[in-house]
């Protein structure tokens, strides 16, 4: 255990499984030294996690051996408290090192204040069971950004770029030390306070704004514009339109009001809904309860009205020189805020697309959306929402409120198309206005503005360029853009997203993402290039609401065979992936799973990388499946069953599955072998099934199983996968045992013998064969690292001309040779026609859709 | 013959593959007895727990 040394954000998010081991590890817990250590010594538990865990059984016993001293000698020592408390604290401080913090002064009306603050590394402690947690959860979210969210404790970070953010949507320095001052246990550490003011004295002081297709900056401190222009770099940039003089003085400045929200509307939200023209006060229900404690700071708009009557200076800068500028201003400590005035853009045609009067967005949508227009500007950022939570229309939304020429880009070439799909169901953009750039449709759209879907590296590419593409990119980059719309951020490399940024004109950006993890940690870049994060949904609340299914997560141990396991020990190539994919009692946990889910009428996706695995296990248990391989009439005559027809209840899905399918119907999600640590990939496939039709049933639970082999390399890539969706608050149960596994009949590779075939078959198998996601191969325009490629590298090559020899009549068959096929695919199997439906059946569905479809668009209204 | 002090390891399957493995490098191993039990060498006893700790401490995933 003490092997956890986690840092003070791990321990709130420690999975289930090690805490359960932890405790385990315990032979006795007396409850009321437990407790004595919780309540006697707080001001420790800012770190909690990194002592919590570690020690505690090291502890309960220390504290045991400490009373029966104490009691052994009761004569001379009364217990007092004090004694007792100091005697406890000398015992607690050394589990937390360097991180007791029990000199901290508790406030007297601690308990019901929600918040820790450490003093050292600006990390918040919220108790998420505070009655007052939902408020203090939306100020946090402004100005921290989330570490860990599970259910009772929640974790947030202070870090100068959600400072960044809390300033660029409007919190004042002053507003955000007295809240936290208010909701703090302990008084705010000078450290946090010298902190927050330091970072929000220079961030968002500056603003870099589009306005008469030139570029300026703006800010309402002359002082600041004086600072920036005394360095070389910025005034050498600075474009001098009225005077050539270069003494630097507040007149020079063009001075402007400064904006308001006015009566900007967004589209589909109740304020449009209600025809309101005049600027409501406070977003949701919450703004008004509190109004007296949160509005003032979390709310956006009553910030605006301050500085209302508050002049703006500006200068304006050159065009190719903004790069240079932006970078310098953020070595400078004064980063910019990237915002556009779009309403009084007139130089750029107007858009008129809006959203269709059935198209409602949801509450959080529209908060998220609200961080963005908050003051009447559109502002550059990025907005963080779970998989089937509706990014696509933030997006979409986002469009039909800016109204200006509109560049989407997305990772892979069938995302373009789903982009343009959602645009035409969502919005009532014509079919002339959207236009589609990838490799093989190169489209403009007609007249003075549309929108254009693209790929980044269709946009990004340099070199080899055919004449078309050529044509088409100078289109793009002749033209000024209102915006940009950046779907997966998460994944795009920097270079190729500076030279996005750079080569193509945008006044303003707008990233999306549901996971905003990467295993090489490039997420600061983002803040640079995009803007600050703007919004992060909590999944949990999501869940809770109904907006996403509510999800149990299991990971299933699955003891390695012994022959199995000897053999994973000595190879030491990739082949062991090979071996730890196709352990027979993973193929046993598996089937049993199907069945009993089956039973449950659950409709069930099994996940798998690895392709010889995937056929190995679909032709074993007589189920349909597709890979990369599989054929697209194949493939959507397999879905089609798989929706209609009560017979298909599980498919196998390859990598291919894991993002560009849609299957509102699964319920339950196995996956048997996956792609290493990828935090996002478990993301990812999780919501395939947050998405599920049946969510708002009673009681309804979607299944998220994750088959392990126990004691290989595995575990470790498991547990580091779900790191991401335990800070969103899900916890995994660890099951070790499948109660009425070995009972079940018709059990695969029961007997040793039929075991040793199948390693024996496994050894057999090429090494290749144990690469991942070899089955796809990356369209032309498809970006290296999504999901589409095979290691997360570049795009593979189209494969080369194969030179194989044989005699000719060989080649044509004419050998005596016949095979026989042993283990039959199931996809073979299939009836080369549509699910059979009953026309009966036909009709009624299509009603039932028909009514769903009104209910939905009923209720979101 | 020379008496030879002897450790009963009691195991799971897959340790005892582990342990069969060591064995190869570095002969520990007195007499296999069945899938969860083998007699090992008792001056062999503390190395043989600390390497077998590291191996099983590779599947682990800890937070830094």
């Amino acid at each position: 255990m003490s092997k956890r040394t986690a840092e003070g954000s791990a321990d709130t998010s420690y999975p289930a499984k090690k805490s359960r081991k932890a405790r385990d590890d315990e032979d006795y817990v007396d409850v009321d030294n437990f407790q004595a250590v919780e309540l006697e010594s707080p001001p420790d538990s800012p770190v909690v996690p990194r002592g919590a865990t570690i020690n505690f059984s090291a502890l309960t016993r220390k504290l045991a051996d400490a009373r029966r001293a104490r009691e052994s000698g009761d004569g001379q020592d009364e217990s007092s408290l004090s004694t007792h408390r100091r005697q406890q604290d000398a015992l607690v401080s050394h589990v937390f090192q360097d991180h007791d913090f029990s000199w901290l002064h508790l406030k007297a009306d601690h308990a019901s204040r929600p918040l820790w603050i450490s003093p050292e590394d600006g990390h918040i402690i919220l108790e998420a069971f505070s009655p007052i947690a939902e408020q203090a959860q939306d100020f946090l979210i402004a100005i921290a950004e989330p570490v860990s969210r599970p259910a009772f404790i929640h974790e947030y970070k202070l870090t100068s770029y959600s400072l960044y953010a809390a300033v660029s949507v409007g919190l004042q320095t002053e507003d955000i030390i007295e809240v936290l001052n208010r909701l703090s246990k302990v008084p705010v550490p000078e450290s946090i306070v010298t902190f927050i003011r330091e970072r929000t004295l220079s961030y968002g002081k500056v603003k870099l704004v589009l306005k008469h297709n030139k570029y300026y900056v703006e800010s309402s401190h002359p002082e600041t514009l004086q600072f920036l222009l005394k360095d070389r770099v910025i005034r050498e940039a600075r474009v001098h339109s009225e005077r050539v003089d270069n003494s630097i003085r507040a007149a020079t400045f063009t001075t402007s009001k400064a904006p308001v929200k006015g009566n900007l509307v967004i589209p589909g939200t109740k304020e449009a809904e209600k025809k309101k023209d005049e600027q409501t006060n406070g977003k949701g229900a919450n703004g008004k309860t509190d109004a007296e404690l949160f509005t003032s700071v979390v709310g956006v708009e009553q910030d605006e009205v301050e500085e209302d009557d508050e002049n703006v200076h500006a200068f304006e800068i050159d065009d190719a020189k903004i790069d240079d500028v932006k970078k310098r201003c953020n070595e400078l400590e004064y980063p910019m805020l990237e915002e556009y005035d779009f309403r009084n853009d007139t130089i750029n045609a107007n858009l008129e697309i809006d959203l269709k009067p059935s198209t409602v967005i949801r509450p959080y949508q529209e908060t998220s959306l609200s961080k963005m227009f908050g003051n009447g500007r559109a502002r550059s950022g990025i907005i963080v929402l779970p998989c089937g939570a509706g990014k696509t229309l933030v997006g979409i939304t986002a469009a039909c409120t800016i109204k200006k020429s509109c560049l989407v880009l997305c990772t892979s070439s069938v995302s373009v198309m789903q982009w343009r799909q959602q645009f035409m169901q969502w919005s009532n953009v014509t079919d002339k206005q959207i236009a589609v750039f990838t490799a093989d449709q190169k489209e403009k759209f007609a007249g003075e503005s549309g929108i254009v879907v693209s790929t980044y590296s269709m946009v990004a590419n340099t070199h080899n360029r055919s004449h078309e593409a050529k044509k088409m990119m100078e289109f793009l980059t002749s033209r000024e853009w209102g915006f940009i719309l950046l779907d997966e951020v998460h994944v795009v490399p920097a270079a190729m997203f500076r030279r996005v940024v750079t080569t193509i004109k945008a006044h303003s950006k707008l990233g999306l993402t549901a996971t905003l993890v990467r295993e090489d940690d490039k997420i600061a870049d983002l803040n640079y290039m995009i803007g600050p994060k703007l919004y992060e949904a909590n999944w949990m609340e999501l869940a809770a609401k109904g907006h996403i299914a509510n999800v149990q997560c299991a990971e299933v141990w699955c003891p390695m065979t012994p022959e199995f396991y000897r053999e994973y020990l000595r190879e030491h190539s990739r082949k062991r992936m090979l071996l730890y994919c196709m352990n027979p009692r993973k193929f046993q946990a598996c089937q049993f799973l199907i069945k009993y889910h089956e039973d449950r009428g659950d409709k069930i996706i099994v996940f798998s990388d690895n392709v010889y695995a995937l056929e190995a296990y679909a032709k074993k248990l007589g189920k349909l499946y597709i890979h990369g391989g599989t054929g697209q009439t194949e493939r959507m005559r397999i879905l089609q069953w798989f929706q209609h027809s009560p017979e298909v209840n599980t498919i196998f899905l390859s990598k291919v599955g894991d993002t560009s399918i849609d299957l509102p119907e699964a319920t339950c999600l196995i996956q048997i072998s996956s792609h290493f640590g990828s935090r996002r990939q478990e993301a990812q496939r999780l919501g395939r099934i947050l998405r599920a039709k049946r969510r708002n049933d009673e009681g309804f639970n979607a299944f998220f199983y994750s088959l392990v082999s126990k004691d290989t390399q595995e575990m470790f890539y498991s547990t580091k996968r779900q790191q991401f969706l335990i800070d969103q608050g899900y916890a995994f149960k660890v099951i070790t045992h499948l109660e009425g596994l070995d009972d079940l009949p018709g059990l695969v590779y029961k007997s040793r013998d039929e075991q040793i075939e199948l390693l024996s078959s496994v050894l057999l198998a090429n090494e290749s064969e144990a690469e991942l996601g070899s089955d796809i191969r990356a369209n032309e325009g498809d970006l290296a690292g999504t999901v589409t490629s095979k290691d997360f590298g570049m795009p593979t090559k189209a494969p080369g001309v194969q030179r194989t020899t044989g005699s000719l009549t060989a080649l044509s068959g004419a050998q005596h040779m016949s095979y026989v096929e042993q283990n039959k695919s199931a996809n073979k199997k299939l009836a080369r026609e549509v699910a059979p439906r009953h026309k009966l059946f036909a009709k009624r569905d299509k009603d039932i859709a028909a009514a769903r479809k009104e209910a939905r668009s009923a209720a979101k209204g | 013959m020379k008496a030879i002090r002897g450790v009963l390891l009691t195991c799971d399957s897959a340790v005892k593959q582990i342990l069969l493995t060591m064995n190869e490098k570095q002969s520990f191993i007195i007499e296999d007895l069945d899938d969860f039990h083998v007699v090992i060498k008792a001056d062999e006893e503390y190395r043989v727990r600390r390497e077998l700790e590291a191996e099983l401490e590779k599947n682990t995933y800890s937070l830094e």
